[in-house]
């Protein structure tokens, strides 16, 4: 895109460094073409080939992010991705034959994929950003497995001891654990943001659904009032269609609060993420509007059951877009200057595991 | 003359180069690099929408190229062609295809596949499993939907007494349980649970009557019992909402199956047929008539007209097409 070419920051002298908005290039008319044909290989192939259809969908979406005039890129293989998901599809099952059979093996399995969990979601950490780069460096992911245990397996049993007082400071945590890691090149990552600003969201959020509880009580009680009033009236007759418009407005109202206040939390707790993250001595600033994004999250969701699911890509493309481009690069010195680290190589498993059990920690 | 980034994989700097094919060569030429390598050492990234496409060379480092057009130009005086997914993505009618294909291939799954691979299943799952679902089904139902029955108690158990003294045609007697239960909602219906408990409504036993129509009726739902109907269509839905979950989103979650869907659920024209003719079956294996089943879909036809109350037929399709079969194999067991 011709507005790119305009940004370009090689000119070594020029310091108080404008910020470098992202930008997304890619269209959903586009995509749809690379997205239809790769669904029906899959189909095809019985679900083999979703391994280089992810791959496709990974790059299409690196390459059309564009910073300081230079896309990023993904450099994944389809291989790899292909034994993590059958690797992933076997704990799968094993989870869920474990969990319907009430047995002593159940306590067994469910143990053992605990203890696989940490290592695993590290693996698919490092096989993510290893295979991420931008202008030909590449990222890279050093936390510990030790780290990756304390995360995840210490952190979460507090969790789940304290009835999820505590998930907020996990959520920090984890959070920590990825961004204190990250490596751009040589050029490390650092993460500032406390506890204390994640409880903020949490009970904002926790506050906002209570209220939201306590007016769906009121009509509902309402709504009951007005059903017994009927009742009285017309002699003992419930009329059923005064039943279904209070369930439905019921679930109207739960729906409402399951698609907004996912949205919302999702953008308070992103832009907290990145306005703390730093790359090296470079800022990030992450100005992403709730608002927005409930209603981008809602018309996808209303267009794609709309469409059987034909509009997708374009959804996909809607939100990586909205998403993206609320993030600026503040630099604090020369774009050009990061180097590379010496090469690696970091297998796949880890990251198809998590994706199948549907950890989604990623921006 | 092609312009692109050349990015040499140790830093992120940026340097502007010219591009030119000359011979079997790529010349890459700029500031401070000038250096020619063999094309076939040239590995070209697909195209992805209008994405810049790579060049990449043996030795990590690669050139970026932002034009296109003028790339695939460039190609053409090389030996680089484009792979055949790369081009049946941008192809407009291999797109068009691909959308029939999805559609229709799904369509196939659904209508095939999935009875198929549910009713295979249905018979490989445990008999706890129908049982704990029939369990809890029932005591979510009864005193909501499902109230005591209010028929006689010597009628509930003459036909208790026929019902387990039938002989099913893979021989033995029924080990379904027989439940009688009466419905202001449900109507003249009976239906059976996965474990394969029947469950026959007060006025279902009304507005038929005589002992052996009502019979003719438990024997097909025998039919569904013994074919696992329950437990098939149960899958199915499962398997449908797993993969809406999965291929849209998890907001389906809020629309989860209520255990009254189980009862309610039609069965597909084909599981019928199947009821009916082990229905049929039965029946002659115990010496009656098989029109005694059509003669009780009349009946409940009959008492249905005009009622709108959901009852037995509204999940039952064509009725008189079943009637029609079930009268032919009436008459050709007749005339063994």
């Amino acid at each position: 895109m011709d507005k790119v070419s305009g940004s370009e920051s090689s000119s070594p002298s020029s310091s108080p460094r404008a910020p470098e908005q992202l930008h997304f290039t890619g269209s959903g008319a586009e995509y749809f073409g690379i997205w239809i044909v790769n669904l029906l290989l899959t189909i095809v192939t019985l679900g083999i080939y979703s391994a280089w259809a992810k791959v496709r969908r990974l790059q299409y979406f690196y390459r059309h992010t564009e910073v300081a005039g230079s896309g990023f890129d993904f450099h994944g293989s389809p291989i790899r991705i292909l034994v993590g998901r059958v690797l992933a599809l076997v704990m799968l099952i094993a989870y869920n034959y474990s969990v319907r059979l009430h047995s002593p093996l159940t306590i067994v399995i469910l143990a053992g994929i605990a203890v696989i969990m940490p290592w695993l979601l590290r693996n698919s950490f490092r096989f993510r950003l290893y295979n991420t780069s931008w202008r030909g460096t590449r990222f890279h992911f050093r936390g510990t497995v030790a780290g990756a245990y304390r995360v995840f397996l210490l952190n979460g049993f507090l969790t789940l001891i304290t009835l999820y007082v505590m998930a907020p400071f996990m959520h920090q945590r984890l959070k920590a654990y990825q961004h204190d890691n990250t490596w751009f090149g040589r050029t490390r990552c650092s993460f500032h943001a406390r506890a204390g600003q994640f409880y903020a969201i949490y009970l904002l959020l926790l506050a906002a659904a209570v209220a939201f509880g306590v007016v769906i009580g009121f009509s509902g009680i309402g709504g009951a009032l007005a059903a017994l009033a009927q009742v009285q009236k017309q002699g003992g007759h419930v009329d059923p269609h005064a039943v279904y418009r209070a369930v439905a407005i019921l679930y109207g109202a739960l729906i409402l609060m399951g698609i907004s206040i996912g949205p919302v939390f999702h953008a308070l707790i992103t832009n907290l993420i990145w306005n703390n993250t730093r790359l090296g001595e470079h800022r990030i600033e992450c100005n992403m509007s709730p608002w927005v994004l409930i209603w981008i999250s809602v018309s996808n969701f209303v267009l794609v059951v709309l469409t059987l699911g034909l509009f997708i890509p374009w959804a996909m493309v809607r939100l990586a877009k909205f998403q993206l481009e609320s993030v600026r690069l503040l630099p604090a010195g020369d774009l050009q200057e990061f180097v590379a680290a010496e090469p690696e190589t970091i297998g796949a498993v880890g990251e198809e595991a998590a994706t199948a059990f549907d950890f989604d920690i990623s921006l | 003359m092609l312009h692109a980034n050349y990015f040499d994989g140790r830093s992120t700097r940026v340097r502007a180069v010219n591009l030119s094919v000359a011979g079997e060569d790529l010349i890459i030429a700029g500031e401070d690099v000038n250096f020619r390598v063999p094309f076939a050492h040239v590995k070209v990234d697909e195209r992805l929408g209008r994405a810049p496409r790579r060049l990449r060379l043996k030795d990590g480092t690669f050139c970026e190229v932002r034009d296109l057009d003028a790339l695939d130009t460039l190609l053409l005086s090389t030996a680089h062609r484009d792979g055949w997914v790369d081009r049946m993505q941008r192809h407009l009618q291999f797109v068009l295809f691909s959308i029939v294909a999805c559609v229709a291939l799904a369509a196939v799954a659904y209508k095939w596949v999935l009875p198929w691979a549910a009713a295979k299943g249905a018979h490989h799952l445990p008999p706890a499993i129908g049982k704990t679902l029939s369990v809890q089904t029932l005591r979510i139902l009864d005193g909501k939907i499902l109230m005591p029955s209010k028929i006689a108690e010597e009628r509930r158990q003459a036909l208790s007494a026929k019902f387990h003294a039938l002989r099913l045609p893979e021989g033995g007697t029924p080990d379904s349980e027989l439940l009688f239960r009466d419905s202001p909602q449900l109507g003249a219906n009976a239906f059976t649970l996965p474990d394969g408990t029947i469950i026959v409504l007060d006025d279902l036993l009304t507005a038929i009557g005589d002992d052996p129509h009502t019979l003719a009726v438990f024997a097909h739902e025998l039919g569904h019992a013994h074919g696992r109907h329950g437990l098939q269509l149960l899958l199915q839905s499962s398997a449908v909402g797993a993969f809406w979950t999965l291929y849209i989103g998890d907001i389906s979650n809020l629309l989860a199956a209520a255990p009254a869907a189980l009862i309610q659920a039609r069965y597909s024209q084909d599981l019928e047929k199947q009821a009916d003719d082990y229905g049929a079956a039965l029946l002659v294996q115990n010496g009656m008539s098989p029109a005694l089943l059509a003669e009780a879909l009349k009946t409940l036809a009959d008492s249905h007209s005009g009622s709108s109350k959901g009852g037995y037929l509204s999940s039952h399709p064509s009725t008189d097409e079943r009637m029609r079969h079930l009268l032919l194999l009436a008459a050709s067991f007749k005339d063994k």
